[in-house]
């Protein structure tokens, strides 16, 4: 029964046109990235900085190295509202709708009713940021070689990201940065689908939630809040930068997963009691 | 099949229940009436384990509704006053995910039922195609999947033309014939619950101002006609010798209780008064709900102590 409650949450999400909004843009704005690396002065820099560092820059600037580089705007900008708008939509829009209503009606429990709603939302962040990934490479090697990867990411804080990779330990940390991105993905959902259960329009779930994420990267640049800067959660989103670091920083990367899957199991549990405890009515 | 104990539901400072009592017995079409916010919507609401109570037991199907949700649900339908559903999903689709929410339901099942609605050869198509009568049909199709006891119908002609209320009316009719299900049916269409129900609640502000059946509510008073020279004066004279309870329209009398229409006539004889027509009238739902309602009208909307 579970599993067909499961399916039957997939069947309302990826039925709807605007599920495939984010997907839309994505490849839209990794195909404009792509046409601004090709034809600006972008690799000339790029070609530099591996130069000044003693390496051949022909050997890195390459597919992989471009499909990085195009992740990170999108993983700032796009990702979040793209998973927001659907997490904000999970439960206020079936609630605004009042199919919600229908469904209670029958002999559902609620809790089990927003795990399913929850584990869908989780099911589209992973397809989201897998086929992000998928796609930036796919594109990305129709326009540059295979060949090594250059990572050069400058992170808040002082710290810089420089690691220089041959194409298949490239790959290989490019695929695990996908998965601490889908986390990611999830913990911003679920954000949204906490304010999702409360009684509010789908918009102001999806605006709360984003207001949420900007509060914490205001605080987080601020010196004032420099020695607390583990409690804001867009400092544990970057553990996705880490992977491509050398050594690779396993203690800091489990640390931060760890305060992300706390964070997605505390908004199920505010949403899922909040949720219980709400008179649902037309 | 429905059982309510003392159940009141406060919003915030507002009394949207009050201490309401309610039984419908298994096999009736029971008619909840009430205007707009008079508490209708919330008392199924709460029937349904979507609106928590403040105080008072609900038993649906035997069951009580907010200790063990699951099993007094198990077997209970509803449709909601304006029928919802996913608009980019087909009907067929539409009913597979309603089910899944209850019981695997075999495919036969669910084309059984869209036959039963008179839904068939447009079960594939979108929602967002369908019009408000063919939405209504989806919306039963959806509340007998579970193969109900129970249904409770909440407003369903809302919206329709009249051939459309004629034909939920039908429907409804044949649900309890055809199928010998208990149905709770809310609704201001004094005319609908008249022609379909045995038994009804009427609610004000919240409370129950009545409950029994439909030839009790009409004989809460015996209306005569009264057709005579001067109306004001024969009532007075009546009220002085408690001949009459009620006057209504400047035209008729509500017979005091054991009074019958001759003691009337001789009174009008002994005061001169000319007598054109006397005649019973009967009671009609509509007369005995605004009568009621005009009863209740002076008391002033409530708020929790």
């Amino acid at each position: 029964m579970f599993f067909l409650q499961l399916r039957s949450e997939l069947a309302k999400l990826f039925g709807k046109k605007r599920t495939y909004i984010g997907f839309g843009v994505f490849l839209l704005a990794q195909n404009v990235m792509l046409l601004a690396f090709r034809y600006s002065n972008w690799s000339k820099g790029t070609a530099h900085l591996l130069d000044s560092n003693g390496y051949q820059a022909s050997d890195f600037i390459s597919a992989l190295t471009v499909a990085v580089l195009m992740l990170i705007p999108q993983i700032l900008l796009l990702m979040p509202l793209y998973v927001m708008l659907v997490g904000g939509d999970l439960v206020a829009k079936e609630a605004e709708d009042g199919t919600l209503r229908m469904i209670l009606s029958r002999p559902i429990s609620r809790f089990r009713l927003l795990l399913t709603k929850w584990l869908t939302g989780v099911i589209f962040a992973a397809i989201l940021v897998v086929s992000l990934g998928a796609m930036a490479l796919f594109f990305a090697r129709c326009w540059f070689e295979w060949k090594g990867m250059f990572i050069f990411i400058p992170v808040p804080g002082g710290q810089t990201i420089f690691s220089v990779l041959d194409a298949s330990e490239g790959l290989r940390l490019y695929a695990l940065a996908h998965v601490v991105l889908a986390i990611n993905a999830c913990t911003m959902l679920s954000l949204a689908f906490m304010f999702s259960c409360f009684n509010m329009k789908p918009a102001a779930a999806t605006i709360l939630a984003l207001s949420f994420l900007m509060l914490s990267v205001v605080m987080e640049g601020m010196p004032f809040f420099a020695d607390w800067k583990e409690f804001a959660i867009t400092h544990h989103f970057r553990a996705w930068i880490l992977v491509f670091s050398k050594p690779m920083q396993m203690a800091q990367i489990a640390e931060s997963l760890s305060v992300l899957v706390a964070v997605n199991v505390t908004a199920f549990v505010i949403g899922a009691t909040h949720f219980h405890m709400r008179d649902i009515k037309s | 099949m429905i059982e309510l104990r003392g159940v009141s539901k406060i919003f915030g400072q507002r009394w949207a229940v009050r201490d309401l009592d309610l039984t419908v017995p298994r096999g009736e079409i029971f008619g909840l009436l009430g205007h707009n916010g008079a508490g209708k919507s919330t008392s199924i609401g709460m029937m349904l384990g979507q609106v928590w109570p403040t105080a008072g037991e609900l038993r649906i199907c035997g069951h009580d509704i907010t200790r063990d949700r699951a099993k007094a649900l198990h077997r209970v339908g509803a449709i909601f006053e304006t029928p919802v559903f996913y608009d980019y999903l087909s009907g067929w689709k539409n009913l597979e995910i309603l089910s899944h929410y209850t019981a695997p339901t075999p495919a036969e099942r669910i084309k059984k039922i869209v036959e039963w609605v008179g839904l068939t050869g447009r079960e594939n198509d979108k929602v967002s195609k369908y019009s408000h009568g063919m939405r209504t049909r989806l919306a039963l199709a959806q509340a007998l999947l579970p193969d109900p006891e129970l249904l409770i119908l909440d407003e369903p002609s809302d919206g329709l033309d009249p051939e459309g209320i004629h034909e939920m009316r039908l429907t409804i009719q044949r649900l309890q014939k055809e199928l010998g299900l208990t149905i709770l049916l809310s609704s201001h269409l004094l005319n609908e619950v008249e022609q379909l129900c045995t038994r009804i609640a009427v609610v004000n502000q919240g409370r129950k101002v009545f409950e029994g059946t439909l030839a009790e509510a009409k004989q809460t008073k015996q209306w005569v006609r009264l057709h005579v020279g001067d109306f004001a004066k024969a009532t007075a004279s009546f009220q002085a010798d408690k001949l009459i309870t009620d006057t209504r329209n400047g035209a008729l009398v509500a017979l005091a209780d054991g009074v019958k229409t001759d003691a009337l006539v001789r009174r009008l004889v002994a005061l001169d008064i000319p007598v054109f027509a006397i005649s019973p009238e009967e009671e009609t739902l509509e007369s005995f709900y605004l009568n009621l309602m005009q009863d209740s009208r002076a008391a002033k909307p409530s708020t929790p102590a």
